[in-house]
């Protein structure tokens, strides 16, 4: 049943749109997750266990592509203005064609899709959020279509705020798409030696890249952990002993880090360092690499301009 | 006999070729813990030092003033005839390298490439002659095709060699090891070896493994109680047992009850079905008693979930009662079945247990009849005392208090750890801290005990301790491990791992007189054998001019 009120609102009672709406929002991840995890057997010919190892975030920066020749600094550099500008885009329009920008970048770059849809799949609950959330709390605005759902009739959902949230949610995965062309197709040093020369302070990235490489050392130690606890019968429950164990679990995991990072300083400061990391890559800029750095920009400002000039009689 | 002053060099090194000269070096650290007292020592050009003693003797502390990475107390030390200080803190950086015993420490960088780059660029070389210069030590410790690969992808062994080349590509004057033949096989021991015989300057190696040092090093420097008690030849050293005893280094235990097993067998290797017979009083063999295996494996796989493949058709019989050693290089696949024998690794392939097929209950139910002992003992003992560690694995098992109290009182016994119950496992030593990890699986009361690598990093008396705890334990114990003694003294039975296959099955005896299997599976431990039999030699002529 539809109504036009007088503040020329529409309202419109119907269930079904509802289940619709709700379907599509569960079938959306669901069938997300599905492909993810048909990738996943397809790499391992695994029926076993899951694959929960960190995945290495330079894996295939050996290829070779549009984005792999191109020089790291000058691929930040730009690739994140570009996203600055893909960040302010407001139409649904312009925002659907930064994904399939976003997808073809990825498919030119000759990655692997599967690190891509991780990366989606673990924003998806935040995302999902996004699209519950803002269309039942958005500002009610003159001229919009309301649904109201059976036995929620105090909290409308707006159309408009349905589309402000889809908009939202679309241009995070334009960027999420983005970053595994722009990280995964140099070396990491590479990539933050990029970064500083677009003035990124050193001891960050100093601390990203000791991260990046102790993240997986402390990953084993876990997994090493939780093995030794699994062969004494530990199973978690939701009670004091579990949670006395979790407690000693990462009080121990804490000291053992403390005692590495010491270790590990002492061993840096064994060869020498003085507080920077000696860079060994270095690659100047070339003019194809400001080119094509141009060329992100211009197609950033481009669909920028398209939604800001006024629209035709 | 107590030194308070080097007399290795009584005679004096010459004054051109000395490197370090210390006086009365004493250090406490901030909890007040007197690591060295009044140490004296000069080390000169070319030395190759086996630095020993008991765990905390200060051994880490004296070698880290070496290179400025602790500052000095009290005492002189003096490079070059330099007083050390921040003035020459760059120069003994460049100058002295030290290899820690986790190669993770070393390898902080991205790369193997970037790793072994970090030094050199460093130390200011210019952009190709580093790449020269890690090309080819990279070359030289093998590892040239493992180049661009991240850290966390390459063995343990082959960490050990990517850190050694860290140092190694700096070219430094002093090379210091820290436990370098902690955890590896005999053939990556053996590689490490014709590593350190290269090496032109001078060496200093804290090792616990009296065989691997006798090898390599001239002298030997024996700390106690952070103070030197013996600066002699390392001949003198392995010679005296009195001498070795005073300090927990007595390995000759191992020469004890080995009944010439490192000489090859004098009967012809044979091979049974069942091994858990003994010979009859006419030598001959007693009927062999047909016997339900507690554990069997048949054509089983399990693949990692990357797609390597961890165990390939293994066919294994674990019958009760019966000690099982099992042997491999690095990387074998030892500890992947040891995984799928507790449950954690779910293969593919017949799993029995007395009989029964495995299924998902008994699946979940391995950990009650399988305890296991883990190589490094920092991932199981979590607890923050040795009570709580213990009464874990029965608190899991839903026991009453006081059966709890009973098995912890019980576990701790068997394993010498009675009045430990209120210690923090950290602080305990290596060998104590091994103990505890046994008596947390056996507080469980498990039909089998599995032990992945229990003597290494161990001091030879926390060895002999080991191996007399382990002969008392009546129950099923499969042994994963590289010590041949280990193997020769409490195993009747050896499996061997090969690319994650068993490639031979068959006793003890046989698996000791078999030096090709030994050979082409780099489990080479005849040089050990040698280095034993020389050493024998040594004590029995000692004796006899001391008689």
């Amino acid at each position: 049943m539809t109504e036009i009120l007088p503040e020329s609102r529409i309202i419109i009672h119907l269930s079904v749109m509802a289940s619709i709406w709700l379907t599509s929002l569960v079938v959306l991840p669901v069938a997300l997750l599905t492909a993810i995890t048909f990738l996943r057997k397809k790499k391992t010919q695994q029926k076993g266990q899951p694959d929960w190892s960190i995945p290495t975030l330079d894996n295939h920066a050996d290829r070779n592509s549009f984005f792999h020749n191109w020089n790291p600094a000058a691929k930040v550099a730009s690739l994140l203005l570009y996203c600055f500008l893909i960040v302010s885009l407001k139409t649904f329009a312009c925002s659907v064609t930064a994904l399939v920008i976003s997808l073809f970048a990825v498919y030119f770059s000759k990655l692997p899709w599967l690190p891509s849809l991780q990366r989606l799949a673990a924003m998806s609950g935040f995302l999902i959020m996004f699209l519950l959330v803002i269309p039942f709390s958005s500002r009610e605005q003159p001229g919009e279509t309301l649904l109201i759902f059976p036995l929620l009739s105090r909290f409308p959902f707006h159309l408009n705020g349905f589309f402000l949230a889809l908009t939202i949610v679309i241009k995070a995965c334009a960027i999420a798409l983005l970053m595994e062309p722009m990280l995964g197709t140099s070396s990491l040093s590479a990539t933050l030696q990029g970064f500083t020369r677009i003035g990124v302070p050193v001891p960050i990235i100093q601390m990203i890249l000791l991260t990046h490489r102790y993240i997986f050392v402390f990953h084993q130690e876990m997994v090493r952990m939780q093995r030794s606890m699994k062969v004494r019968g530990y199973t978690a429950r939701t009670d004091v002993l579990t949670m006395k164990t979790m407690g000693n679990f990462f009080g121990m995991l804490f000291i053992s880090s403390y005692d590495r990072t010491q270790k590990v300083y002492e061993a840096m400061l064994c060869r020498g360092y003085k507080g920077i990391f000696p860079t060994f890559h270095t690659r100047e800029i070339s003019g194809k690499d400001l080119a094509k750095g141009g060329i992100w920009i211009m197609i950033g400002l481009v669909l920028l301009l398209i939604e800001r000039l006024p629209s035709a009689p | 006999m107590h030194l308070s002053s080097s007399d290795y060099h009584l005679n004096g090194p010459a004054v051109a070729d000395l490197l370090f000269a210390i006086e009365g070096l004493s250090f406490v650290y901030p909890d007040g813990n007197q690591a060295l007292t009044d140490i004296a020592l000069s080390i000169s050009k070319g030395d190759r030092i086996a630095l020993v003693g008991k765990n905390g003797s200060g051994k880490s502390t004296l070698v880290k003033h070496l290179n400025g990475l602790l500052p000095l107390q009290s005492g002189s030390l003096r490079y070059r005839e330099k007083k050390t200080g921040p003035s020459i803190q760059s120069v003994l950086r460049q100058e002295i390298g030290i290899l820690f015993q986790d190669p993770e420490n070393h390898l902080f960088c991205n790369t193997i490439f970037e790793n072994v780059a970090f030094g050199p660029m460093n130390q200011g070389r210019s952009r190709d002659e580093v790449e020269e210069l890690v090309r080819g030590c990279l070359e030289t410790v093998g590892l040239s095709h493992l180049m661009y690969k991240p850290a966390h992808l390459l063995s343990y062994g082959q960490k050990k060699r990517a850190a050694l080349a860290s140092i190694l590509v700096m070219k430094p004057e002093v090379l210091i090891l820290d436990e370098p033949t902690a955890n590896l096989d005999p053939k990556q021991e053996r590689i490490l070896k014709e590593l350190l015989a290269g090496f032109p300057g001078t060496l200093i190696i804290i090792d616990h493994d009296l065989l691997f040092l006798y090898d390599i090093c001239e002298r030997a420097v024996v700390l106690a109680d952070g103070r030197i008690h013996h600066d002699y030849s390392i001949r003198e050293l392995v010679s005296s047992q009195n001498s070795l005893k005073e300090h927990g280094l007595d390995f000759t235990f191992r020469f004890a009850c080995c009944g010439g097993q490192h000489k090859p067998a004098p009967t012809s290797p044979h091979q049974h079905y069942h091994f858990s017979h003994d010979h009859g009083k006419n030598g001959a063999h007693a009927p062999a008693v047909p016997e339900a295996p507690i554990l069997e494996l048949q054509h089983f796989n399990y693949q990692y979930p990357d797609g390597t493949i961890g165990i390939s058709d293994i066919n294994l019989i674990v019958y009760p009662g019966e000690t099982l050693a099992v042997v491999g290089e690095n990387g074998a696949g030892k500890s992947t079945l040891a995984a799928c024998l507790l449950g954690l690794n779910h293969g593919e392939g017949y799993f029995f247990s007395k009989g029964k097929k495995m299924d998902c209950r008994l699946h979940r139910a391995l950990w009650r009849q399988v305890g296991m002992v883990f190589q490094n003992t920092a991932d199981q003992l979590f607890c923050p005392s040795c009570w709580e560690e213990v009464a874990f694995g029965p608190q899991q098992m839903k026991l009453p208090a006081i059966e709890i109290k009973e098995r912890v009182a019980e576990a701790l016994h068997s394993v010498q750890l009675t009045g430990y119950e209120h210690r923090i496992p950290l602080h305990l030593s290596g060998g104590e801290r091994k103990r505890l990890a046994i008596a947390a699986a056996l507080s469980m009361h498990p039909e089998i005990l599995l032990l992945d690598e229990p003597t290494a990093s161990l001091d030879p008396k926390s060895q002999e301790l080991l191996l007399k705890i382990l002969e008392k334990l009546d129950m099923t114990k499969i042994i994963i491990t590289h010590d041949m003694f280990f193997i020769r003294n409490l195993s009747k039975r050896t499996i061997v791992m090969h690319q994650g296959r068993i490639i031979r099955d068959y006793p003890t005896p046989a698996f000791l007189a078999d030096k090709h299997i030994q050979a082409s599976n780099g489990l080479d431990y005849t040089y050990k054998n040698t280095c034993l039999e020389e050493i024998m030699d040594l004590q029995r002529n000692h004796t006899a001019a001391a008689g």
